[in-house]
């Protein structure tokens, strides 16, 4: 029941969108895939679609690629987002759920306990470009999900939203995920994919740099954080071997360390100094490691 | 297949239902209808036709003593003006004419072996010259025969029409009479001219749904759930089956207009002159054509990213059917010269082309056959590539260009693994 991605590649001329990366996704799980603009992350769901061939390597979802035999079993929600600007909401879900094997009474159904969900039942029979930009990214995401998928893939899907709306959506993911679905789902938002992925991928140029559950990964990167408050000007750890960057605040500093002997090294270096306030070694955050992995901005 | 019925009903369900295909296809019908029964309509808004005939003052000053305008009076009841004999001078008769007394003047003089007839008219229609002329013709034939007294036989002698038939030389051919050459020549004409507003205005609509599809980036998520090859075919269809409803009700009204007009004259032209396998032929035709030119419409939208540029896209295709359509028009006087003979081949002429050799000219049946087996097969040709263009460019978006793009479309549906 599982995904399994097999040293996937895909190149357009000489440029290597997607080098090489191999992951497995278990049934029910909520995996997070990372990454820069351009790191490769629509490009392997695409392939992970079948809408695109790879150069090589192969996806395999319960045993056989994603062909037009098994996209009724697929939800996806894809990065630019896309609905028929002049239809109703009932029509375009109908068509858009029929392609997927649905029956329209069902379909109609399934619309309605949706719309009450996201608290917008009057748009059943509004047209899609007079509904604002987050009520057209509702309706898309019930497109997504509407026909119950197994395995859902969700393209940046809170980008966009005010914080009502990406928590609405981001509780109906999660039900989605308690109900047995395997979803995956890309993001540039650090926050989301920590508060909602146990594994994930984080792509650079298409290749993977980091790959695995989130809390081993935390807990097994070097880099740590430090929060110290003292009364004395903190300037002077930047000798210190392993420092990395220092962040001075109103009453201390924050310390980011290549590892925890470097801390250690501060503790020592600040208790022959004086009276410190507050020490406090942290784990890196998802965002830290995004910035140091990936390279880009990580807002 | 389920999605290929799923796409078909949608997208000619949209069509159909839209108000813009029910008004104008209305507005198209009711202005059929009118135009057919445009004479009926005429007589109504101008009044009773009988008593408007002209009034034409016919001053005689002939050496026959007033003969001729005699004549001309009781002739009134069969032509299309009242002769009134005018017993004055020609000033007279025209300030007479400018009080609207009379339409025309018509002044006689000289001797009936010289006879000279002056016009006076003012109007836009040439045949009411030639009308009159026809009349003062008549009646001065009349008026010399029976001034050379001959009998009923002799009169016979002179006017009985020859009896005039057009054979051909072997048994089995067919011989073209000017009026049914004039027939199909406009028959053809009309055909032709349909076969290229439906290629062009379907293949239009085609690509500019691709397009839009495309630019409202909701093609990702169609084509994630269907083919891209069976949505294509599914459009293609769809719209084929909107374009069919509009025409059927256009024929539907063409046969509504000419019963409503009760004229045997416009009935007898879809009984008598329309030639049946002839409309077959074009129905095929305007089929298979569709099929050619529509493949390549949906490929073409598939390359653009937006709406906006689907014009510049379709032109090439545009301009091949305009070509078709102006090659045709000097065919239709030329229906067995070589090169239209050789463009008949060409699977984007055909459908014009051989429609116009079938109607203009003779064709053997052999050629018929062999040249639309090659329409098919170029039908099923040209939609295999355009499906695979067509899958690679739904999904590529920036500038249009059609080298970059048809090669990177083509990549992109590469079968790799």
């Amino acid at each position: 029941m599982t995904l399994i991605i097999n040293n996937l590649k895909k190149t357009f001329d000489k440029h290597k969108a997607v080098d090489g990366i191999s992951l497995t996704i278990n049934k029910g799980e909520m995996f997070g895939m990372l990454g820069a603009n351009g790191a490769g992350k629509t490009t392997s769901f695409r392939m992970i679609l079948g809408l695109l061939d790879p150069t090589e390597g192969d996806v395999r979802w319960k045993g056989e690629r994603i062909t037009y035999k098994r996209t009724k079993l697929v939800g996806y929600l894809p990065e630019e987002r896309g609905l028929f600007p002049k239809l109703t909401v009932k029509d375009q879900l109908v068509y858009l759920m029929k392609l997927k094997g649905m029956n329209k009474q069902a379909i109609i159904k399934e619309m309605r306990f949706w719309l009450d969900r996201f608290g917008v039942p009057e748009y059943e029979n509004k047209v899609i470009e007079e509904l604002s930009k987050g009520n057209q990214q509702k309706i898309q995401f019930i497109a997504a999900v509407l026909h119950k998928p197994e395995l859902l893939i969700l393209d940046e899907p809170f980008s966009g939203l005010d914080p009502v709306n990406a928590d609405m959506l981001k509780n109906a993911v999660k039900d989605l995920q308690e109900r047995g679905t395997t979803i995956v789902f890309s993001s540039h938002q650090m926050s989301n994919v920590e508060e909602l992925c146990e594994d994930l991928i984080m792509l650079k140029k298409g290749k993977a740099v980091l790959q695995g559950n989130l809390r081993t990964i935390k807990r097994s990167y070097d880099m740590k954080n430090i929060s110290i408050k003292a009364d004395y000007d903190l300037a002077f750890l930047e000798d210190v071997k392993g420092v990395l960057k220092i962040e001075p605040k109103k009453d201390g500093a924050d310390v980011k360390v290549e590892n925890e002997k470097a801390a250690e090294t501060i503790f020592s270096r600040l208790a022959s100094k004086g009276f410190v306030r507050k020490f406090e070694v942290e784990e890196p955050s998802l965002h830290d490691i995004f910035i140091d992995k990936a390279g880009g901005s990580g807002t | 297949m389920n999605n290929f019925w799923t796409t078909f009903t949608h997208t000619a369900g949209r069509r159909l239902k839209s108000k813009t295909f029910i008004i104008t296809t209305s507005i198209m019908a009711l202005f059929i209808i009118s135009l057919i029964n445009l004479n009926t309509i005429l007589e109504t808004f101008s009044g009773d036709g009988a008593e408007d005939m002209p009034a034409v003052a016919v001053v005689d000053q002939t050496s026959e003593e007033g003969q001729f305008a005699e004549m001309l009076e009781s002739l009134a009841a069969e032509g299309s003006f009242e002769y009134i004999y005018y017993r004055g001078d020609v000033e007279e008769a025209l300030s007479d004419a400018e009080e609207n007394e009379f339409t025309y003047v018509l002044e006689l003089t000289g001797t009936l072996d010289a006879l000279q007839a002056e016009f006076y008219g003012e109007g836009t229609d040439f045949r009411t010259g030639q009308e009159v002329q026809q009349d003062v013709q008549r009646t001065k034939e009349t008026l010399a025969t029976s001034a050379l007294d001959l009998n009923e036989q002799e009169l016979a002698l002179i006017f009985n029409p020859v009896s005039f038939n057009e054979k051909p030389l072997s048994g089995t051919g067919e011989v073209r009479t000017a009026e049914t050459h004039m027939q199909t020549y406009w028959m053809v004409y009309g055909l032709v001219f349909v076969i290229y507003l439906i290629v062009v205005t379907l293949g239009t609509m085609i690509a500019t749904e691709v397009a839009t599809e495309k630019s409202s980036r909701v093609m990702e998520l169609i084509v994630s759930s269907v083919n891209p090859v069976t949505q294509m075919l599914g459009k293609i269809m769809g719209i084929g089956l909107a374009g069919l409803v509009n025409l059927s009700v256009l024929v539907l009204a063409a046969f509504a207009g000419s019963y409503l007009s009760g004229e045997d004259f416009i009935r007898n032209i879809f009984t008598e002159v329309i030639d049946y396998s002839l409309i077959i032929y074009a129905l095929l035709f305007i089929i298979l054509g569709y099929f050619v030119y529509g493949g390549v419409a949906a490929m073409l939208g598939a390359l653009v990213s937006r709406a906006e540029e689907v014009n510049q896209a379709i032109q090439p295709l545009i301009f091949l059917a305009m070509i078709a359509f102006f090659v045709s028009l000097y065919g239709l006087n030329a229906p067995d010269a070589i090169f239209i003979r050789v463009l008949s081949y060409v699977p984007f002429f055909t459908p014009q082309l051989l429609f116009l050799r079938i109607g203009m000219g003779t064709v053997p049946v052999w050629e018929i056959a062999v040249i639309s087996a090659l329409l098919i097969i170029s039908a099923v040709l040209i939609n295999v590539i355009a499906a695979r263009i067509y899958k690679g460019g739904v999904l590529m978006y920036g500038k249009f260009s059609f080298k970059k793009g048809i090669k990177q479309a083509l990549k992109l549906s590469k079968k790799e693994s």
